[in-house]
């Protein structure tokens, strides 16, 4: 039986008339990292935030590292918002040992592991700096050792990439896998899929409000077709390679390209052999997350468009 | 230690410090020298007008050359029975010359003259600036007096014996004098003190740390901790001050000549404040005056914080300053008159309302001797000051976390669609 640090179900919030999230449910599993991924403003940050207790959802519940209502294990879990918040008057270590103190930590401790952190991440030179002198990468990092300083077994970071540079975010998905490796449970919410794709053991796609996809990364990106980009060899001609490959096939250069699905392939392949165009280049990739996550949201979008104009005919009608 | 009080500690520390540890902290914490600064020349020049008033009255007696050495004695005894606040103007005493006139001499320049005596000791005529003038019958008075001396001819001066009784205990009056005196203080240190914390909570959502919070502690002890972080400073400011006050009175008291200081103290009115107690006993006193003191804070703080908290913009909280000077004005008010008239309803109603309680409770301290009652009156404010934090945390996560509801009390907005304000 698996073991889930996240079960929340059913979560729903209504801002003002606007439905933010719609039933969205999240079961994220012990010891691993998992994405919320979504396009902005679909809901993961709310989603987030009722998840974790900091708002009241309007429907549904969360659970947390085993059945717990979420206040009531505060102290075991780290939390970085997506609005990056720390007191500028603070210094490095002090902000990050006050974020430990918050959630249990001593402060002596706090200021010893937050020296130990920042020099891991090369920023031992802005340890007793001012926050308020650093740049907004610097600060996001230091908002996120404070966030896990106090050793948390849930670790929830919103949209943590961003405003990053390469180099930081490089390092922040190490500090990911080691938190994960320590055995922490790690749930992010982001709309960039290549970090997903790293870093992610399961993902959940969240779109107009509700979850429209939850899976892991190899389950998302085989809901598209394999890809494939064939050269023949020669002068070939155009139409009866046409008429040899599935339908849709587009010509750009001397290549073509094509979806095909899974089970098609080695008919396929048998085909092109049998027919004597050769083969001068030919590729068969699976698609990315990226084209995963557009698929999906597309699909959402283009619904949610089609009830809008059903629902304006039949208004004009009536 | 439990979570909820360490995290309130986390949080009243972070307050504390970050508002002590900084240069504003020092002009805040010298800003009652300006005050005082102020008070004592605005003092000053009205002491001066207040002599310069009382130096250029005068009364005049035009009299016979053979009558003003009986006048001039005459009036060093009265003026000795009505010294003080009763004392008449300065008496002017000139030899009559045929042609006076009374009213010329009301007229002239550089003094104020009250009234003008003239004529026969036995009928004199006065002429007064205002009809029936203490200033008139004063010299009525002296004239009086010349001529019974006159008609007893020389008596030995009668040479009383005076002994003074103590009436054993401090007056009614006294005691309800310093009840009125701790209201007003406490009152002060909290108009001062307590309205800072209305614009608290604008630091957390204006930098986003708010969130931070509501993820990591109970809102309650953001509060609360809050509250205590500025209580802290409160107290600092107090013992500071209450520090130099003790030590400017012992280096003063050092500088000054032991007879000299010996005598003022007898003759001041502070001394004999001094030597009066309130009816629980000066240690008392004193400590659950400061009791009071640290509640009212609490409860006035409290409501300031739950009020300022749903606050969006740094012209709300400034908004607001006006009517929470009105509400602490009207908890003095009635705590006042409460103050001044112990044992009625409106003591009573004044000592139960809880935003008045501890202003009334200090008073009731000064004039009566019970001391349990205020053991009950503490419970009672501390359970207000729990209540009125749990109702601001409530508004606050529903109204601006949560963006629900969309109330505020003084705007019925409904909230535009997207997120939370406070989490924007």
């Amino acid at each position: 039986m698996t073991d889930y640090s996240v079960e929340a179900t059913g979560l729903s919030k209504d801002f003002g008339g606007f439905k933010a999230v719609d039933g969205v449910s999240l079961q994220v599993p012990s010891g691993s990292i998992y994405g919320v991924l979504g396009p902005n403003g679909a809901g993961k940050t709310t989603s987030l935030r009722m998840t974790l207790g900091i708002i009241d959802p309007d429907a549904g519940q969360s659970r947390l590292l085993g059945g717990h209502a979420p206040r009531a294990v505060r102290h075991r879990i780290g939390y970085l918002p997506e609005e990056r918040g720390l007191y500028p008057g603070m210094k490095a270590r002090e902000a990050i040992a006050f974020m430990g103190a918050l959630r249990g930590l001593d402060w002596r401790e706090g200021r010893r592991r937050a020296a130990a952190f920042m020099g891991e991440l090369g920023l031992e030179r802005v340890v007793d700096e001012k926050i308020r002198k650093m740049s907004k990468g610097m600060a996001q990092m230091i908002q996120l050792i404070g966030s896990i300083v106090h050793a948390p077994d849930l670790i929830v970071l919103d949209e943590p990439f961003s405003g990053l540079d390469p180099v930081n975010q490089e390092r922040l998905e190490m500090l990911v896998r080691r938190e994960r490796d320590r055995g922490a449970t790690i749930l992010f919410s982001t709309h960039v899929m290549a970090h997903a794709e790293r870093l992610c053991d399961r993902i959940a796609i969240i779109a107009r409000s509700q979850r429209r996809f939850e899976g892991s990364v190899d389950d998302a990106r085989a809901l598209l077709p394999m890809q494939v980009r064939y050269t023949p060899r020669g002068d070939a001609d155009a139409p009866a390679i046409a008429a040899l490959l599935p339908a849709g096939a587009e010509r750009r250069g001397d290549a073509w390209y094509f979806p095909v699905d899974d089970t098609a392939i080695e008919p396929l392949l048998t085909r092109i052999t049998a027919s004597g165009f050769g083969v001068a280049g030919l590729s068969i990739a699976r698609p990315g997350l990226h084209d995963a996550f557009v698929h999906i949201v597309r699909q959402v979008d283009a619904a949610f468009d089609a009830d809008a104009t059903s629902d304006a005919v039949e208004e004009a009608a009536a | 230690m439990n979570h909820f009080v360490r995290n309130m500690l986390v949080i009243a520390r972070r307050d504390f410090l970050s508002i002590v540890a900084t240069p504003t902290f020092l002009l805040f914490l010298l800003a009652p020298l300006f005050m005082i600064g102020l008070g004592a020349i605005g003092g000053l020049g009205a002491s001066q007008l207040a002599d310069s008033a009382r130096g250029a009255g005068r009364i005049v007696a035009l009299a016979d050359a053979a009558d003003i050495e009986a006048l001039r004695s005459a009036d060093q005894r009265l003026r000795a029975a009505l010294a003080g606040r009763g004392a008449p103007p300065t008496l002017l005493i000139r030899v009559a010359a045929p042609g006076d006139d009374p009213r010329a001499v009301m007229r002239e320049k550089g003094s104020d003259t009250y009234a003008v005596m003239h004529g026969p000791l036995a009928a004199p005529a006065i002429v007064e600036q205002e009809a029936g003038s203490r200033s008139g019958r004063y010299l009525a008075l002296l004239a009086d007096a010349v001529m019974r001396d006159r008609a007893a001819g020389t008596v030995t001066p009668v040479e009383a014996r005076f002994e003074s009784v103590a009436t054993g205990g401090t007056s009614v009056a006294a005691q309800q004098s310093m009840g009125f005196g701790a209201v007003f203080t406490i009152f002060l240190l909290t108009l001062l003190l307590a309205g800072q914390a209305v614009g608290m909570l604008a630091e957390e959502k204006g930098n986003k740390v708010i969130e931070i919070l509501a993820a990591a502690v109970p809102l309650e002890s953001v509060f609360l901790g809050k509250l205590l972080g500025l209580l802290g400073v409160a107290i600092l400011f107090i013992a500071f001050w209450s520090a130099m006050a003790v030590g400017g009175g012992f280096i003063a008291a050092t500088q000054m000549d032991p007879a000299a200081v010996a005598a003022a103290n007898a003759a001041s009115p502070a001394a004999a404040a001094l030597g009066a107690a309130p009816a629980t006993g000066w240690a008392f006193f004193i400590a659950i005056c400061f009791a009071y003191f640290v509640m009212e804070f609490l409860l006035l703080g409290a409501v300031f914080l739950g009020v300022g908290a749903q606050a969006g913009t740094v012209r709300e909280i400034q908004m607001l300053s006006l009517p929470i000077t009105i509400f602490q004005v009207g908890m003095f008010s009635l705590s006042a008159a409460a103050a001044s008239a112990p044992g009625t309803t409106l003591a009573t109603v004044a000592q139960i309302f809880p935003f008045s309680s501890p202003l009334a409770m200090a008073a009731r301290a000064a004039t009566d001797g019970d001391h349990a009652v205020h053991l009950l009156a503490l419970g009672w404010q501390a359970l207000w000051v729990g209540l009125v934090i749990l109702l601001s945390v409530r508004l606050f996560r529903s109204g601006v976390l949560s963006g629900g509801g969309g109330w505020k009390f003084w705007r019925g907005t409904a909230r535009a669609q997207g997120d939370s304000p406070a989490l924007r």
